[in-house]
């Protein structure tokens, strides 16, 4: 019961925020150049025809007046209309949503079991040419630009030799596990080593922490006082950037949803920038905060089921 | 706690996974533009993504087909009375997709909403039009306010589609256009998927019976072209737009890919801004034209495989001048006007969108332009402030490019040639009466061949006084899978996809 309260009053703190977030996205897309009915009508309309579609869409009244509009209809929870597909910008974000989903437990489901055995071979094989080869592999892994290891992949297993489809989501779980392939081990090959890098620098630090030394004392076997003292302890360190990480990927993977054309939410969100679609930037962004405080919050919950001495 | 956490988690994985899309059950024909689709209704929107679209859905009056002549499609026939001025077309016997008869009150509806309203993206193609009438169900009548040459030509034009009044009445426009459209064309909606794809399936009421000969087809948005390109390649699509001209060589020894160079309309030149200094002044502009070698532009930025420009006008258009000599690449001439136009000390702003065609342009422009002493700096924006800023005449020079929608050079001129038709000659602000005044004879001259004069007139003037540095005339560079035959763009940026089939 007292979880399910503090539950609440996170969620409660979420508003200021939610507020805080959408006064600052509607201010800059205010302030950015940039017309959205000039790209809706095209090339050739004349001032006349732009102004008319100005006046229908409400983009030639006063910032104030669009800005209490636009919180009139968030308190009745509508997120409004798109201003390019006259659809409602919620449906859009669940349309794009379920490939962006799937492509972040795809791309967990990648890192975690490798980021585990990497960083365990690294730590106890410290200093030993394992531990030597896992951080130059890292080093490229992580400076690689992504756009550049998309590509190849992409040209690689994709069109050479012709194991992966090179775009879309597919149809059916299947499906969306080979679609999708390519770019959960894109996004993959620059997460993992940022994971192993925090892991194994948890693990050499619990290693010689002072209840470490205890247990060795007390005689544990070396095999024991790793998994049980040593591994558990240095865990929660990369479980929060792990989550951080999932927060940033839920909104963040534009480069390889742009080079694997996944209809995901990050495309969504490129494109509305560049065509000003106001509302559905405004939306995601809002559903971005929302996603990153609840996947927080998991970790949260996470934690205190790996380390009871931690409360919500 | 954990437990019911877990179970929710697999809730919400079970939901996701079994969230049912359509698999497509028959085969398709797939493809790839960069450009999107964010309307369904021809009249509201110019942009390249919904062009494409139009053509697909609605049916027009009359079709250009691939000999570039016009044929009845959803007119039967039609008269021309004596002086020019009222044409009348007997509609056939057609259906929308919905089976309610395509009437004339229809084609008048719908021919009315772009010439009228204010929100009509394009009204210019049916600017001579006085008014629109249906005189019975099946007959409709246009009275021009003076005799206009390229009227035919201009119904033609990708806003020109029907579109059913009763639908548009009933439902409201909002819903008429996103919701399954009522069509009059080869296809309709299947399911649009915004900012994704839009999946199109046969009208089966379409006028032309037997089409479309392939039932299923999906426009796929792909914005990165190596994206599309190993699309093409693997067969996840059937047909790409916009190859990179870096990639045309090694696509054509592609087995199962064909390359194809199809004619445009495009033309990509240089805007000047004659509002402000240095290209108010004309000298200033002949300098900054004769200081760039286009040829060898052409050659750097399409690996040659574009034409350079040699007038204001896109190549492939009517009447367009192939005689003329075009701007030389002179660049002592370009010294000596830049000093004589007293603006040499003026820097100059390039302005550019995202394209990276536009910014190889501008680079080599730079270059060109030192080399006679005009100094320039590159400011680079996204398309959106770009068009912000050249509407309003706040840059100094912009390479850009623009295509014509119809073979008939009279929208052409009018939209960036012409100073009082509304476009400030594409924001150029570039005006000349005596080419006004041509204009408006271009299109009162029925002889073809008088009307050439006036067109080689006009290219002329604007040539020479530079209203902007023509660059190069490039084709449309698609690619096609071997399995598809029959598909291609028209110059009026239509796909033949009604006559493609799959296989053989």
């Amino acid at each position: 019961m007292q979880t399910l309260s503090l539950l609440v009053n996170r969620l409660l703190q979420l508003l200021p925020v939610l507020l805080g977030i959408a006064i600052v996205t509607f201010l800059l897309l205010k302030l950015t150049p940039g017309d959205p009915a000039r790209l809706l009508v095209g090339d050739r309309a004349s001032e006349e025809t732009l102004a008319a579609v100005r006046q229908e869409y409400g983009l030639n009244r006063p910032w104030p007046v669009q800005l209490g509009t636009y919180f009139g209809k968030l308190a009745q929870g509508d997120l409004g209309e798109s201003i390019r597909f006259r659809k409602p910008v919620s449906g859009l974000i669940l349309q794009f949503l379920p490939p962006t989903i799937f492509l972040v437990l795809y791309v967990v489901s990648l890192t975690v079991p490798t980021t585990l055995l990497l960083a365990i071979a690294a730590a106890r094989n410290h200093g030993g040419w394992a531990d030597q080869a896992i951080r130059v592999f890292g080093v490229c892994g992580f400076t690689l630009p992504v756009f550049w290891v998309a590509i190849m992949l992409s040209r690689l297993f994709g069109v050479e030799l012709g194991w992966f489809p090179v775009s879309g989501y597919g149809t059916g779980f299947l499906e969306h596990l080979h679609h999708l392939f390519l770019p959960a081990l894109t996004t993959s090959i620059w997460l993992v080593p940022v994971m192993v890098q925090s892991l194994r620098a948890a693990l050499l630090e619990k290693s010689e922490a002072d209840f470490v030394t205890a247990a060795r004392s007390k005689g544990l076997p070396e095999r024991g006082v790793f998994w049980r003292h040593i591994l558990p302890n240095a865990l929660l360190p990369t479980l929060h950037l792990l989550g951080v990480m999932v927060a940033y990927l839920i909104g963040g993977t534009i480069i390889v949803e742009a080079v694997y054309a996944v209809p995901g939410l990050g495309r969504l969100m490129v494109s509305s920038i560049l065509s000003r679609d106001y509302s559905v930037v405004q939306g995601l962004t809002l559903f971005f905060a929302l996603a990153t405080v609840l996947v927080t919050l998991l970790v949260d919950i996470a934690t205190t089921l790996i380390d009871p001495r931690v409360r919500l | 706690m954990l437990r019911r956490v877990a179970f929710a988690g697999a809730l919400a994985l079970a939901t996701l996974f079994a969230a049912p899309e359509q698999a497509p059950a028959q085969d398709a024909i797939r493809i790839a533009s960069p450009y999107q689709t964010t309307t369904l209704d021809p009249m509201r929107s110019a942009a390249a993504g919904n062009i494409e679209v139009y053509g697909l859905l609605y049916a027009r009056l009359i079709n250009r087909d691939a000999q570039d002549q016009l044929q009845p499609a959803l007119a039967e026939s039609w008269e021309v009375s004596d002086d020019q001025r009222i044409y009348t077309f007997r509609l056939r016997d057609a259906k929308f997709s919905d089976g309610s008869p395509i009437t004339a009150e229809d084609v008048a509806f719908s021919l009315n909403r772009v010439r009228t309203d204010e929100r009509s993206a394009y009204p210019a193609p049916l600017g001579s039009v006085e008014d629109i009438a249906a005189k019975d169900e099946k007959t409709v009548v246009f009275t021009l306010k003076a005799p206009f040459a390229p009227f035919l030509s201009n119904l033609d034009v990708w806003n020109m589609g029907v579109v059913s009044k009763k639908d548009v009445d009933a439902r409201g426009e909002d819903k008429a256009f996103t919701e399954n459209p009522v069509t009059s064309g080869p296809y309709m909606v299947k399911e649009w998927r915004p900012n994704d794809r839009l999946i199109l399936t046969a009208n089966p009421n379409y006028w032309r019976e037997g089409y479309p000969k392939t039932a299923n087809a999906e426009l796929l948005e792909v914005s990165e072209a190596k994206t599309r390109l190993g699309m093409v390649q693997t067969g996840e699509v059937d047909a790409i737009r916009d190859v990179p001209w870096s990639e045309v060589d090694p696509l054509k020894t592609q087995e199962n890919v064909e390359l194809k160079l199809e004619p445009s309309t495009v033309i990509y030149m240089v805007l000047l801004n004659s509002k402000r200094e240095p290209f108010s002044n004309a000298k200033a502009r002949q300098a900054a034209a004769h200081a760039i070698d286009n040829k060898a532009v052409t050659q750097a930025v399409t690996f040659g495989y574009a034409e350079p420009a040699n007038t204001t006008l896109p190549g492939a258009i009517d009447f367009h001048d192939d005689q003329h000599p075009g701007i030389s690449y002179d660049p002592a001439k370009a010294k000596q006007l830049l000093q004589e136009s007293g603006m040499g000390d003026r820097e100059v702003t390039i302005l550019i969108g995202t394209s990276a065609t536009a910014e190889q342009i501008a680079v080599l422009m730079q270059a060109q332009w030192n080399a006679i002493g005009l100094k320039s700096k590159i400011q680079k924006v996204d398309g959106s402030a770009w068009w912000d800023l050249v509407a309003k005449g706040e840059y100094d020079a912009s390479p850009t490019w623009w295509y014509n929608e119809t073979p008939d050079p009279d929208l052409a001129v009018r939209w960036a040639l012409c100073g009082t038709c509304g476009s400030d000659s594409f924001y150029t602000f570039y005006t000349n009466p005596k080419v006004d005044e041509l204009t408006e004879q271009g299109t009162a001259e029925q002889d073809p061949q008088k009307r050439a004069e006036i067109y080689k007139e006009i290219q002329r003037i604007t040539t020479e006084e530079v209203s902007q540095i023509p660059l190069y005339y490039p084709p449309y560079a698609n690619a096609y899978s071997k399995r598809v035959q029959g598909l291609r763009l028209t110059p009026s940026l239509q796909w033949t996809l009604e006559e493609a089939t799959i296989g053989g």
